[in-house]
């Protein structure tokens, strides 16, 4: 199965995916888990995720052609 | 079929951009201010201006900020935002403009405008859309150096 990752902020300069084939990840806990993985430097930032466009604060379950953004701690204004 | 179509526009017209190419400029600020001279009912207006700040960071100097933002995510956010405090305080008006790209130090970068029938709501109101656009708004500075190397702005 495949989803779309985007990234922003400084987390944009690390990870810098967008097609990812997670075949054996079923939700957002096990792809946190991954990316920190393959990107160590993620794990000493502290960072939210959107899946498919809402801001999620528990896990989720993933399904193909799901967007995941990943994002560093806001800075407007 | 017809007040189908109706519902689509209106709930199209609710989702506004506050998104503005580079920064804000004093024209287009004093344009707005003048064009509530006729709504007559206001008895107030409050305005906040963002300003890029010529920040010093390990002796260098911040020359400008480089803004990006999830935008579909930060209208989305921005919407719900306007909702809330529209419900809260009796305004007449709400304008949020931010930029996006590169804004030069000394330049503005958040508009924030709100006015009612009295002073007080339209303050409260102003100052609730500033701390809630900083704290829950995807958007992100990215802080450029005269030397052209950066760091990632941390809101405090």
């Amino acid at each position: 199965m495949e989803i779309e990752i985007i990234s922003f902020g400084k987390i944009a300069e690390l990870v810098n995916l967008k097609n990812l084939n997670i075949d054996g990840i079923k939700d957002t806990d096990g792809l946190q888990k991954h990316l920190e993985a393959v990107f160590p430097k993620l794990k000493e930032i502290k960072y939210k995720l959107a899946l498919n466009k809402q801001i999620i604060h528990a896990n989720s379950p993933l399904t193909s052609g799901s967007v995941v953004a990943i994002m560093p701690p806001f800075s407007g204004g | 079929m017809e007040k189908l179509f109706h519902l689509l526009i209106m709930t199209e017209k609710k989702i506004k951009n506050i998104f503005v190419q580079g920064a804000i400029s004093a024209d287009f600020i004093a344009d707005s201010i003048a064009k509530h001279s006729s709504k007559t009912e206001i008895g107030g207006h409050s305005i906040f201006l963002g300003q890029v700040r010529a920040d010093e960071i390990d002796e260098k100097q911040v020359a400008a900020i480089d803004y990006t933002a999830y935008e579909e995510l930060a209208l989305a956010q921005m919407h719900q935002i306007r909702e809330d405090v529209f419900s809260k305080y009796p305004l007449s008006c709400m304008h949020v403009h931010h930029s996006l790209g590169v804004v030069n130090a000394g330049e503005i970068c958040l508009f924030v405008f709100t006015s009612s029938k009295h002073r007080k709501p339209a303050m409260d109101a102003c100052d609730e859309l500033v701390e809630r656009i900083k704290a829950e708004l995807p958007i992100w500075g990215k802080e450029i150096f005269a030397d052209a190397s950066h760091q990632w702005k941390e809101n405090k």
